[in-house]
C-alpha cells in the first residue's frame, strides 16, 4: 500500500504491508517497508465500534483517489483501520479520530484525521466485546 | 491566553511575518487564512496528537501486553474484570 504523505510523525514511511495472521486474528499488523522497526497493530474500525461513521475530509479524498462528493463505504470502496495503542497500566487504546483509510481499487492510504467526526484519538477499546471465532 | 474579537475581514499580526486573517464567520466553523513564512511549519492541533499517538503506538516493545489484550479479545477476560 502506498501512503504519499506518509502518516504523521512518519511522513517519511510511503509504503506498508499489511499481514494478517490467523494467530492474531483481527489484528492487522501495518509494516513500513522502508523501516522493519515501524510497525503498527491495528483493528478495523467497524470491528471496534459498529456502524463507524467516516467523514473524510476532502484533501484526504483526493489523496486516495475518491470522489469528492460522497463518503466512501467501508468495506466496497476503502479498507478502514484504527490504529491500537498499549500503555502501560493503562487500558489499550484505538484511534478513531484518525483512521487509517487505504482504497481497495489502487491501495493508496493516508492517515484521515476527521475534526468533525466526534470519535477521539484515544478511544479506550472495549475489549469483552469479543468476536466469537 | 490572549483573547482578541475580530470581525470576519480582520486581520491578526503576530511578530512581523505571521498574518491570520479570518477569511469567513459561519455557523459552526471559521474560516481562517494564514501567511507565514515557509520555515513556520502551520497545521491543525490534531496533526500534533495523532503524530504523538502514532509515536507511541509503534513502540510495540511490549509484546507481552499485546498478547494478554488479544487474549482478551479473542476469548473474552478470563476472570479479570479490571
Amino acid at each position: 500500500m502506498v501512503f504519499p504523505d506518509g502518516i504523521p510523525a512518519f511522513e517519511q514511511e510511503k509504503r506498508f504491508l499489511a499481514v494478517r495472521q490467523p494467530i492474531s486474528e483481527p489484528l492487522v499488523f501495518l509494516q513500513s517497508l522502508a523501516n522493519p522497526n515501524v510497525c503498527f497493530a491495528t483493528l478495523p474500525a467497524p470491528s471496534v465500534c459498529p456502524g463507524y461513521q467516516l467523514n473524510i475530509a476532502s484533501d484526504d479524498l483526493e489523496t486516495l483517489g475518491l470522489e469528492k462528493g460522497r463518503q466512501p463505504s467501508i468495506g466496497d470502496d476503502v479498507l478502514c483501520l484504527a490504529i491500537l495503542s498499549l500503555t502501560e497500566n493503562a487500558p489499550p487504546t484505538v484511534n478513531l479520530l484518525a483512521p487509517i483509510v487505504v482504497n481497495v481499487r489502487t491501495l493508496r492510504g493516508c492517515q484521515a484525521i476527521q475534526p468533525d467526526s466526534s470519535y477521539s484519538h484515544r478511544e479506550v477499546l472495549p475489549v469483552r466485546e469479543a468476536p466469537c471465532s | 491566553m490572549l483573547v482578541m474579537r475580530r470581525r470576519a475581514g480582520e486581520s491578526i499580526l503576530i511578530g512581523e511575518d505571521i498574518e491570520i486573517q479570518i477569511i469567513h464567520i459561519g455557523e459552526s466553523r471559521i474560516k481562517i487564512g494564514i501567511t507565514a513564512p515557509k520555515s513556520v511549519a502551520v497545521s491543525m492541533k490534531e496533526v500534533k496528537l495523532v503524530g504523538q499517538e502514532n509515536l507511541a503506538a509503534a513502540q510495540l516493545r511490549s509484546m507481552a501486553a499485546l498478547r494478554n489484550m488479544l487474549d482478551r479479545l479473542i476469548e473474552g477476560p478470563a476472570g479479570d474484570e479490571k
